[in-house]
């Protein structure tokens, strides 16, 4: 391989080798990924309980997660999570979701509520946990958008999740129409830790509102955050395992009970062909080790399933192996039917679609 | 204040204390970076549902 073509692969993330079977990555990807805990914690707790609090009212006016434990949600014991990675769109998950007229229960994380609501599918629940005030908002359409606040992030145009994000103005009104079409046809998980104006777009367009804490730390330990949150709100506290995908799983068969539980556009990780520009984190790469180190960032694996190679950030590879230890205690059984991605391992059956849809 | 905590002594040797380092341009950005970095919520090993309620205590905090 040329220098060029060498460099040229480090740009779009594109394994150098595609021969090689060992999984590069510099000891400062997995530096990161053995901290993302207390980062995570660093950069989210004060602000998610300090949501908590400002929510509160809401909550005691509103219903518990325990509520929805008395709801049928879907036909059978199946559940479908479509999550927002790259590829439910690739896979085309909508069209091969309604080509089997599928009626098992269908859980989206609130990023993918646009792709879903555009093709004529409306979730039977929707989840949303990050506390984020801007980024959040904008997957339920933000009605206060201004210019300035493109201008001051790039996040959804860089990002390769919802490419029709990347046409904001667009995607905004498009999304607070759909909303206010659907709303009131939808259910939604919230999470204590939501901005309050997450809330406010939930509940303006008329989704029903079911309220739940996640965890912050083991609430059986003593001066447990989670236990003070607990004893505050009274919600149920759920673990949603780092992020709004795994937290969707965890309410598929830990809330609803369903037993068969398929994950879709949970990636994890990029295409080889993804340039860096469009991960999540690619500023804050940069900043920490320059353009030209990039590659001490990203993880590069091999998905013997797929015989392909994906990429992957230190929060997406900290996503996987906490859903790795999650699903290893799970009740149910747990179908990936991404195609795609380093979501992959002991007690996960990696399968098409279609197979998952077959099943009786 | 400073004549409070004046010493009352007068050492052998001249002390200076060292001047305390401001961080460089780079690990102030590596500071805002990490800031960034992380995953949406946090996660518990080995917990799943707290419910808090009595009919489900047994399988409470698995």
């Amino acid at each position: 391989m040329t220098a060029h073509s060498q460099r040229a692969a480090q740009q779009t993330g594109g394994h150098p080798d595609k021969q090689a079977d060992k999984q590069p990555g510099g000891p400062l990807a997995r530096q990161l990924v053995d901290h993302m805990g207390a980062i995570t914690r660093e950069r989210i707790q004060a602000v998610a309980l300090e949501n908590a609090a400002r929510n509160l009212a809401a909550i005691r006016n509103g219903n518990s997660l325990r509520e929805l434990r008395k709801q049928t949600l879907g036909h059978g014991d199946k559940a479908i999570v479509l999550a927002a990675g790259p590829s439910l769109k690739r896979q085309q998950v909508a069209k091969q979701l309604k080509a089997a007229a599928y009626r098992g229960a269908i859980i989206a994380t609130e990023s993918s509520m646009l792709y879903c609501l555009r093709h004529d599918i409306v979730p039977d629940l929707v989840i949303t946990v990050d506390p984020h005030a801007k980024r959040i908002v904008r997957w339920f359409g933000d009605t206060a958008l201004t210019q300035a606040d493109l201008d001051a992030d790039d996040y959804f145009t860089r990002q390769d999740m919802d490419r029709s994000f990347a046409d904001e103005l667009r995607a905004n009104e498009e999304i607070i129409a759909l909303l206010d079409r659907y709303g009131k046809r939808m259910r939604i998980a919230v999470s204590s830790s939501a901005a309050p104006e997450v809330v406010q777009r939930a509940t303006e367009t008329g989704m029903d509102v079911y309220w739940w804490n996640p965890m912050y730390d083991d609430p059986d330990c003593d001066d447990s955050i989670t236990r003070q949150l607990f004893e505050t709100n009274r919600l149920p506290c759920v673990n949603a395992g780092g992020n709004v995908g795994t937290a969707a799983w965890m309410m598929a068969h830990a809330v609803l009970g369903k037993q068969q539980v398929a994950v879709t556009g949970m990636d994890f990780g990029y295409y080889a062909e993804t340039p860096y520009l469009n991960t999540q984190y690619y500023y804050e790469a940069v900043a920490l080790v320059g353009e030209e180190r990039l590659d001490e960032i990203f993880t590069h694996i091999f998905n013997p399933h797929m015989q392909q190679w994906f990429y992957t950030d230190p929060a997406y590879l900290w996503y996987r192996e906490c859903f790795l230890q999650l699903v290893a205690d799970a009740q149910c059984t747990t179908y990936n039917c991404t195609e795609g991605g380093i979501l992959f391992g002991e007690h996960i059956e990696f399968a098409p679609l279609q197979k998952f849809l077959d099943r009786e | 204040m400073s004549t409070l905590m004046k010493g009352n002594f007068t050492p052998a040797q001249a002390v200076e204390s060292a001047p305390q380092q401001a961080d460089s341009l780079e690990q102030r950005f590596e500071k805002e970076a990490l800031k960034k970095l992380g995953g949406s919520i946090a996660f518990v090993a080995k917990k799943k549902v707290l419910w808090g309620d009595e009919v489900d205590n047994q399988d409470a905090t698995e």
